[in-house]
């Protein structure tokens, strides 16, 4: 895989660059996308989030109050679940054709579309560090079979070189409100 | 002119000094919901690259690169760092943003 930020113009006025896929790698991204929005899905259950994955994409945004905690689970977890849900299927509809061919081929990404895949790919890296154990900075992980840290380090190595794209695009931010300090 | 006019004072329109604004009932003041402070916190996790923070805190807080750092490193070294401070629902709004960035935000109560 490939990330390059030269062809910016190319990918109109909103284009960041553009990546270059082996199969391999679509296909593996396109399963795992498909599974996280499965695992997303469930989290629309009533009840406890069973699966600790679930508990790291959607922490509580309040320690030590349930009461506050279940109340803003209840106003924003339908929105979070179809926004992350959104970010999953942007990987896998724009990595299908490829997942299904024998050539490489070049995506080209918008800032829109790059930041759905950065986020969408730091959810599957949150996912896979639950399934390899990693609990503390520096951590290699109880159960991390190889292929599994393989294609956790791809996606570290993903999420920065989209972060890259980005920065070299976007204008700064006025600052937010009440932002300190 | 002249006529009436000429005796009415004009309003003050300054505000009175401070201190004779609180005058002692800061702590009695019972606070609108609104304006009790609260903060979101941003916590560690061994996930996230540094990097990809880093520009969380620029893109959505809006923040210079130096600031960015400097609370990237403090998340990284004490376990977590307060990035803004308002009311509840926009704490809330922040923390939701940061949910979708992947990461692990709360929403606390401003210190006394």
């Amino acid at each position: 895989m490939r990330f390059d930020a030269t062809p910016r113009a190319q990918s109109g006025p909103d284009g960041v660059g553009t990546v270059l896929v082996e199969p391999d790698e679509a296909r593996v991204l396109v399963s795992l996308a498909d599974q996280i929005q499965a695992l997303l899905a469930d989290a629309l259950e009533p009840g406890p989030d069973r699966d600790t994955a679930l508990r790291r994409l959607l922490p509580d945004a309040y320690r030590g109050n349930p009461e506050l905690a279940d109340e803003w689970r209840r106003l924003s977890r339908r929105g979070l679940v179809d926004r992350k849900i959104g970010f999953a299927r942007a990987l896998s509809t724009a990595l299908a054709p490829f997942a299904a061919g024998d050539h490489p081929g070049t995506i080209s990404l918008t800032v829109d579309s790059a930041l759905d895949w950065v986020r969408g790919i730091g959810d599957l890296r949150l996912v896979i560090a639950d399934r390899m154990g990693i609990v503390i900075d520096g951590d290699e992980g109880t159960f991390a079979e190889p292929g599994l840290r393989d294609v956790y380090e791809l996606l570290a190595w993903m999420q920065d070189a989209l972060v890259q794209l980005l920065e070299a695009t976007e204008p700064t931010n006025a600052a937010a409100d009440g932002v300190l300090p | 002119m002249t006529g009436r006019m000429a005796s009415v004072t004009a309003p003050a329109l300054a505000s009175p000094p401070l201190d004779v604004q609180l005058e002692g009932k800061l702590d009695e003041r019972v606070l609108h919901a609104a304006e009790v402070p609260w903060t979101i916190v941003v916590w560690n996790d061994p996930v996230n690259l540094q990097s990809y923070v880093a520009w969380v805190f620029r893109r959505h807080f809006g923040l210079a690169e130096m600031a960015a750092n400097t609370l990237m490193m403090q998340v990284h070294t004490e376990g977590r760092a307060t990035l803004a401070h308002g009311n509840r629902e926009h704490m809330e709004r922040h923390t939701e943003a940061m949910h979708e960035y992947g990461l692990w935000a709360t929403v606390e109560k401003a210190p006394r």
